[in-house]
């Protein structure tokens, strides 16, 4: 069940509409290992600190293990194994950012987050991002010398 | 013949117990009641009334979750019933001869859930029938029976439902299991699995795993290392703590597997942490984690021959019923080195499952694991503890899959007694003896403890013998006051079994060798029979009377 973005108005003081229909309006984003990634805001429902969590015992490898929202039990999934990039190192800044996907809550461990950017300027994404597959890429965004990679959860998750 | 799944039309409104609805009525008055309660110790800062307030809203919330859980479940019969009309269709249009056999139908589930599930249900009841099952003729060339047999299995474990679609035909062809691929989605939205038979012999088609959504179970609280595991009371038979001085007889090897014997029986032994994949750790004096060498359960090497640290053990606990309390913090300081199995179950799986220690005996609220964890077959979900952090509730049965263990050897082995005739009808006994030639015994089952006492602690009141005992007296007698044995000799202590019936306990004084035995009882109900005696039979070549627990205790009654 796929979350669609906000459909981009036309501007009318350009005629430029961008051509993928799931845009998201705004990305926040953060950083894994020396990486930055976004994610659609509208599909994060918080971002904690990390907690304590419970491990699981014959998970995959990037499941770091379960903890309590609220009443309803997470899974984390540490987002620089799951990336192929190696795993986060815990550091004061390390996030946990839940995002929803399927109907139900899922956590993402991260080196640590940045900013909201505007998601309108997507471009597509290039024939390798840092080795990391592409399909798991919306698109990506520039923001001064960096190239944000738009993470597409349903294909991440 | 048109199998396509219609759309699904959820139904807006459910019917309900009225008897349900009532107690949701009361439950209801009381929460308002309590609540109120609590306000006001609150706000007067009553510690006592919020105490008992909130004791009662504890109660009364278990309560309330469990029948509101109960408006929405509905017996799997609902759905099962109507298959009946179908396959009668189906073997009409597809030209088969098929019956069909029903399975669990007292089985609940959530009503939702049940709904969703009967279409999927059509459409794999449907591949089986069509694709599986062969016509008359097949079937009779290949020497099997004509009718085709079609099986819809319901059955519970504490937290989950399996829904089994099972045939005795040739099975699916690949080319259909990716058919079915779509299904395993839908069922994951439920929150659910399916797993599609493998093997074209064995007559699994197509399995459902459902979670019982907002099911509450008693459970069995165990800890391995820093971790704590959930064991569904309904698995549970048993909770046992071998001493280490004792580990050695009683751990036994067949072949390469650990055994523990268990009244008799062999019963085969897991190690928790091992099948977890966890490095066993402890944390000793100076606070320092370190991982526990010891390989072998049968080790029970203090722990300071595995370690560099030259300092003395703690002292592990001296009584074996208690549960150690739970800290929030250092946990657990060392290992005891004790054996703490628990003996559980799982339809004709049974094992012992050893873990480092045992903690509460709780109610827990089962919740589902995320899909990414759906694989780990180990888990039938977590549930969130006191003090808010999640354990993880073990699955049982796909434990001892996962270990390893065909389901086969499972079984555990009973010592072969010759009288022994049939194992449904053994009951356990306690046995003892009056003198040195007479045998008597009683049915475990009334024990309440044993106990061990001097004779010089036991007074005489008139003709009635008491003991001082736990704060308040325990009657005791021998068994030549109820019955024609003869007196008992004394002796410096004396072995007291109490036994309970109803509200009432006795003691009565024996004399050793006690032992504990199940067999089938064949009893001799006439010559023996006597006061105090309910009869007699051979056990281990010995003439033993049973004894009239019930007797036992009235007379304790009338001397009070």
């Amino acid at each position: 069940m796929k979350e669609s973005g906000i459909m981009t108005p036309i501007d009318p003081l350009t005629t430029e509409m961008t051509s993928c229909p799931d845009v998201p309006v705004s990305v926040a984003t953060f950083r894994v290992g020396q990486a930055f990634f976004g994610i659609d805001i509208l599909r994060i429902r918080e971002i904690n600190r990390q907690a304590e969590m419970t491990l699981v015992p014959l998970s995959d490898k990037d499941i770091l293990g379960i903890l309590n929202l609220r009443g309803t039990i997470v899974t984390i999934i540490d987002l620089g194994l799951r990336l192929g990039l190696g795993p986060v190192t815990p550091s004061r800044e390390t996030r946990t950012i839940i995002v929803t996907s399927e109907g139900e809550s899922i956590g993402l461990l991260v080196d640590a987050i940045g900013d909201v950017a505007d998601g309108r300027k997507l471009e597509p994404v290039p024939a390798t991002l840092k080795g990391i597959k592409a399909r798991y890429f919306q698109g990506v965004l520039k923001r001064s010398d960096q190239l944000i990679g738009i993470l597409d959860l349903d294909q991440l998750l | 013949m048109n199998l396509k799944m219609a759309d699904s039309t959820l139904a807006g409104s459910t019917r309900v117990n009225l008897e349900v609805l009532d107690r949701l009525m009361n439950l209801a008055g009381e929460l308002v009641l309590n609540r109120n309660q609590l306000i006001q110790s609150v706000g007067a800062a009553n510690t006592q009334g919020t105490a008992l307030a909130s004791q009662r809203i504890d109660l009364i919330t278990s309560d309330l979750q469990e029948t509101v859980m109960k408006t929405r479940m509905q017996p799997v019969q609902t759905i099962f019933e109507r298959f009946k009309r179908r396959i009668r269709d189906w073997s009409g249009q597809l030209g088969k001869e098929i019956e069909l056999a029903i399975l669990g139908n007292g089985v609940e589930l959530d009503k939702t859930i049940l709904e969703a599930m009967e279409e999927i249900l059509v459409d794999l009841v449907g591949l089986a029938v069509t694709y599986s099952l062969e016509t008359g003729d097949d079937r009779v060339r290949v020497g099997k029976p004509r009718t085709g047999v079609l099986k819809l299995e319901a059955t519970q474990d504490a937290g989950q439902v399996t829904l089994s679609v099972s045939d005795d035909g040739q099975g699916l062809a690949p080319a259909s299991k990716e058919e079915v691929r779509q299904y395993g989605s839908k069922i994951s939205a439920l929150g659910g699995d399916l797993e599609i038979g493998a093997d074209p012999a064995r007559e699994i088609r197509f399995l459902v795993r459902l979670p019982l959504t907002l099911a509450i179970i008693p459970s069995q609280v165990t800890a391995v290392g820093q971790e704590r595991y959930a064991l569904p009371q309904a698995n549970l038979d048993e909770l046992i703590r071998i001493p280490a001085s004792q580990v050695k007889d009683r751990i036994e090897k067949v072949g390469e597997a650990p055994v523990v014997r268990l009244r008799g029986a062999l019963l085969p032994l897991m190690d928790l942490s091992g099948i977890l994949g966890l490095e066993k750790k402890y944390t000793d004096q100076d606070g320092t984690v370190r991982s526990d060498r010891r390989v072998n359960m049968a080790d029970r090497r203090s722990l300071q021959h595995c370690s560099h640290v030259s300092q003395p053990l703690p002292q592990p606990t001296e009584n074996p019923k208690a549960l150690h309390p739970r800290h929030t913090k250092d946990r657990r300081q060392s290992r005891d080195s004790a054996l703490h199995i628990a003996v559980v179950s799982s339809g004709t799986i049974r094992y012992g499952l050893v873990v480092d220690h045992f903690l509460e005996a709780e109610e827990i609220v089962v919740k589902p694991l995320g899909r990414h964890l759906r694989e780990c077959l180990a888990y039938a979900g977590a549930t969130i503890m006191g003090d808010g952090k999640v354990a993880l509730i073990l699955d049982i049965s796909n434990l001892a899959r996962l270990a390893g263990i065909p389901k086969e050897s499972m079984t555990p082995t009973r010592w072969e007694d010759p009288r022994e005739h049939q194992v449904s009808d053994a009951i356990s006994l306690i046995t003892f003896k009056n003198t040195e030639t007479e045998y008597f015994c009683a049915l475990l089952e009334q024990v309440v403890r044993i106990e061990r006492f001097s004779w010089d602690s036991i007074e005489r009141v008139g003709t009635q013998k008491v003991v001082q005992h736990r704060g308040g007296s325990l009657a005791l007698f021998t068994l030549s006051d109820l019955t024609d044995a003869l007196p008992l000799p004394e002796k410096p202590f004396c072995e007291v079994i109490v036994f309970r019936y109803g509200k009432r306990e006795a003691g009565l004084m024996v004399s050793p060798p006690l032992d504990t035995l199940e067999i089938s009882l064949n009893v001799d109900d006439a010559t023996l029979k006597g006061s105090g005696i309910l009869g007699s039979a051979i056990i281990r070549d010995h003439t033993t009377r049973i004894l009239d627990v019930e007797e036992l205790v009235r007379q304790s009654n009338h001397t009070h």
